[in-house]
C-alpha cells in the first residue's frame, strides 16, 4: 500500500459535513460583479470535466477539501431526525487524497470499462452565491445535469444540487467543500465513474 | 419443460447462456428459487426496536421487516390483501402500523388487520372475518444478526438450510464479542445483466480480479503490483450451493481499501480473534476473498460489505448493500471501514465500478441467437484436489470454477425439484459454536 487517504479526522470531517446542511443561503446575496466570475469558474469546471481534463479540475479543489454525495433515503414526513447525516453511508466521502487516489485509476491506463472512453456533457444552472461569515469563502449553489454515453446503447443521465464553499483565490476561486444532492434514492445506473 | 439440468454439464464444465436469458427460466426462478430458498431481509440491528421497520425484497415480492411489541421479527408481504396496493413506502422507520393509501385498511407491525373505515359495514359482512386479511407472513428466523425469511412452508430451518456454512460466516459473523451491526444507510443500484452473474461472480471468482481490477488495485497496490493471489495457500469451499473462496493473508481485502490504520486494528485484533475462532478461521476475517449465500446474498470479508442482487427481470438486477462492523469496534474503526468499503465497493468505488460493465455485456451478448447457443467455458481448476478434514466441499486453490460449478448444481436442484423434498441438503459435521 503507498497511499494513505485520510487527511481529516473524523471530528473535522463531521463538523465539515454539518457545516454543508446548516440551513441554506442565509449570507447576502453577492453582487452581480461576484456572481459574473463564480459563474464563469463554475462553467469552467463543466467544460474541465466534459473533456477528461482531470488533472486540471484537480488544481481547482482545495487542499482540505470536504467532498460529499450522501445516500438518498424515502422517509415518512414524520420520521424523526434527518434524512441525511454524516455517519451514515455515501456515495462520496472525499478528502482531496481520495480524489487523487480515482484519478490514478483513470491514469493507470488499465480503467477497462473507461476504454473506448466515456462520453460527459455537463450543463450547470440555477446558479447563486451569498457571503458565508468568512470574507473570501461564498456558499454558492448549482443545479447539474450530467448526461453519459459510451458504446452504442449506454446512456444514463443524473440531475442534482449542489452546495459548494468556493474560496477566493487570486483571480480565480477554489472548491472547498461541496455537498452532492443526488434526486436518486436508487442509483438507476450501473456506476458513479465520474465527477460532480 | 424445463429440464435445468440439461443446461449445463459441470463434469465437462460447461453452462448453457440461456439460462442467462430466457424469460421462461427467469419466471421459474422466482418460483422454484426465489420462493423457495431462505432469503436475506435484515440486520437485526436495522429493526432494533419494537415499532422499527425496514422495506425489503423476496425475489421480485416486495417484503417489510418488523420488529413487534413482543421483539419478535416478522416480515410481511408488502401489498395489502384488499386490492394489493404497495403499503410502506418508506424505506425504514418507526411506527405503530401501516395505513393503505387506496382505501386505509390499517395493520399492525406483525402484519395482522386491524381496521379499516366504515369498520361496521364489513363487521355486518357474512363470512368476514378480519383475522384472514393480514398482510401475508413469511417465516423467519436469524443467524448470528442476520434476517432470513423463505415463503415455503416446507422449507427446512434456516440451521438446516445454511449447514456447515454457518462454520465458516462465524469468520465474519463471530469474530468479535458482542455481535455486529449495519452501518446505517444501504447504497442502491441498478444493473442491466442478470442476477446470477453477480452471484456466481461473489461465490467462487477471484479470478476476474486479476484483470478487471488492475485499474483500481494500483493506486492501493501499485508499489506490489496490483492483487495477487497465492494459489496454494488458499481456498474455496461450498456447502448447498453456498460458497467463499479465500486466501488466509487475514487482510488482503482490507489492505486495498488504502488506510493503513484499518490494517494495523485489524492486525491488533489477531491473537484476541485466533483464541476465539482458531486460526484458520481468524485468517479468513478480511482476507482476499468473496462469498455468496445461496442463491443472491453476497459478502467480502475485509470490506465487510454485505449485499443482495435482486432479480428484477431476466436482464436487470437491483443491488443493495451495506457495511457490517462489530458492535464494539472503536466508533473511528467503523467509520474507516464505512468510508472504506465505500471507497472500494460501492457504485462509485474503485473497485466495484469496473464489475457492472462486464456482467451487463455477458448478459446483452445472448441477445443474439447463434451467441446463446454456445456454452460458457466454466472448466477452470483441477477435479480432486479436495480437502477432507473441513467442513463442506474444500478445494484447495482460489483461482478455480468451483465454487461457481456447485453454485449451478445448486441451482439446477432447486430448478428441477417438484418440492424441497426434492432438494438434498449437505450432511453437518460442525457443532455451532464460536469455538474452533
Amino acid at each position: 500500500m503507498n497511499t494513505s487517504v485520510t487527511t481529516l479526522d473524523l471530528a473535522t470531517s463531521r463538523a465539515l459535513a454539518e457545516d454543508l446542511l446548516t440551513p441554506w443561503a442565509q449570507g447576502a446575496a453577492v453582487s452581480d460583479p461576484l456572481l459574473l466570475p463564480i459563474e464563469r469558474f463554475l462553467r469552467l469546471e463543466a467544460r474541465l470535466l466534459d473533456q477528461e481534463r482531470y488533472r486540471d479540475w484537480y488544481g481547482l479543489l482545495a487542499d482540505d477539501l470536504f467532498y460529499w454525495m450522501p445516500l438518498r433515503e424515502n422517509r415518512r414526513r414524520r420520521t424523526k431526525g434527518r434524512e441525511i447525516t454524516p455517519d451514515h453511508m455515501a456515495f462520496f466521502d472525499e478528502r482531496k487524497a481520495d480524489i487523487d487516489i480515482r484519478l490514478q485509476r483513470l491514469e493507470s491506463g488499465m480503467a477497462w470499462i473507461e476504454d473506448p472512453p466515456t462520453r460527459h456533457v455537463y450543463a450547470i444552472s440555477n446558479v447563486e452565491a451569498f457571503d458565508t461569515a468568512i470574507p473570501g469563502e461564498y456558499e454558492v449553489h448549482s443545479v447539474f445535469t450530467m448526461y453519459r454515453n459510451r458504446s452504442e446503447r449506454d446512456e444514463s443521465t443524473l440531475m442534482g444540487r449542489r452546495r459548494d464553499v468556493l474560496r477566493r483565490h487570486g483571480d480565480s476561486f477554489k472548491i472547498a467543500r461541496r455537498l452532492i444532492l443526488l434526486q436518486q434514492s436508487v442509483l438507476l445506473s450501473k456506476n458513479l465513474s465520474v465527477f460532480f | 419443460m424445463i429440464d435445468a439440468h440439461s443446461y449445463m454439464n459441470l463434469d465437462e464444465g460447461w453452462i448453457d447462456r440461456r439460462i442467462f436469458w430466457e424469460p421462461e427460466i427467469y419466471a421459474r426462478e422466482l418460483s422454484r428459487v426465489f420462493a423457495r430458498a431462505w432469503l436475506f431481509v435484515a440486520h437485526e440491528s436495522q429493526v432494533a426496536q419494537p415499532g422499527n421497520f425496514v422495506t425489503a425484497n423476496m425475489g421480485e415480492d416486495a417484503v417489510i421487516v418488523t420488529r413487534a411489541a413482543d421483539r419478535s421479527i416478522h416480515v410481511s408481504l408488502n401489498s395489502c390483501p384488499h386490492r394489493g396496493n404497495r403499503i410502506c413506502f418508506a424505506d425504514s422507520g418507526t411506527t405503530r402500523a401501516f395505513v393503505c393509501n387506496y382505501h386505509g385498511w390499517i395493520f399492525g407491525i406483525d402484519g395482522r388487520l386491524k381496521g379499516m373505515p366504515e369498520e361496521a359495514l364489513y363487521t355486518q359482512t357474512p363470512g368476514f372475518s378480519k383475522e384472514d386479511w393480514g398482510l401475508m407472513q413469511a417465516r423467519v428466523d436469524t443467524y448470528k444478526g442476520l434476517v432470513f425469511a423463505t415463503f415455503d412452508a416446507s422449507a427446512p430451518s434456516l440451521g438446516d438450510y445454511l449447514g456447515d456454512f454457518r462454520w465458516y460466516l462465524d469468520a465474519v459473523l463471530d469474530a468479535e464479542e458482542g455481535g455486529t451491526e449495519f452501518l446505517p444507510g444501504v447504497t442502491r443500484s441498478v444493473i442491466n445483466c442478470n442476477w446470477k452473474f453477480p452471484a456466481d461472480n461473489f461465490v467462487g471468482d477471484i479470478y476476474h480480479a486479476l484483470w478487471t481490477h488492475l485499474g483500481g488495485a494500483k493506486p492501493m497496490l501499485g508499489a506490489k503490483g496490483g492483487v495477487k493471489i497465492d494459489n496454494e495457500n488458499s481456498y474455496q469451499v461450498s456447502v448447498n450451493g453456498h460458497g467463499w473462496e479465500f486466501g488466509t493473508n487475514m487482510v488482503g481485502n482490507a489492505a486495498t481499501m488504502g488506510d493503513r490504520e484499518l490494517v494495523r486494528y485489524m492486525k491488533s485484533r489477531s491473537e484476541a480473534i485466533a483464541a476465539r475462532l482458531g486460526e484458520f478461521r481468524r485468517d479468513m476475517w478480511g482476507s482476499v476473498a468473496s462469498a455468496t449465500v445461496f442463491p443472491n446474498f453476497a459478502f467480502l470479508p475485509g470490506y465487510f460489505t454485505f449485499r443482495v442482487f435482486h432479480p428484477k427481470g431476466p436482464t436487470k438486477t437491483e443491488l443493495h448493500a451495506w457495511t457490517l462492523v462489530p458492535k464494539n469496534m472503536p466508533d473511528e474503526i467503523k467509520d474507516r471501514f464505512r468510508r472504506g468499503s465505500m471507497r472500494t465497493f460501492s457504485p462509485g468505488g474503485i473497485l466495484e465500478m469496473d464489475d457492472g460493465e462486464n456482467w451487463e455485456h455477458s448478459t446483452a451478448a445472448n441477445a443474439g441467437y447463434v451467441t446463446r447457443q454456445q456454452r460458457l467455458c466454466y472448466a477452470l481448476g483441477p477435479r480432486g484436489r479436495e480437502i477432507a478434514d473441513q467442513p463442506g466441499i474444500v478445494h484447495r486453490g482460489q483461482l478455480s470454477d468451483a465454487n461457481q460449478r456447485e453454485f449451478y448444481k445448486r441451482w439446477a436442484e432447486f430448478m428441477d425439484a417438484p418440492s424441497w423434498a426434492g432438494i438434498p441438503l449437505a450432511p453437518m459435521t460442525k457443532s455451532q459454536s464460536a469455538a474452533a
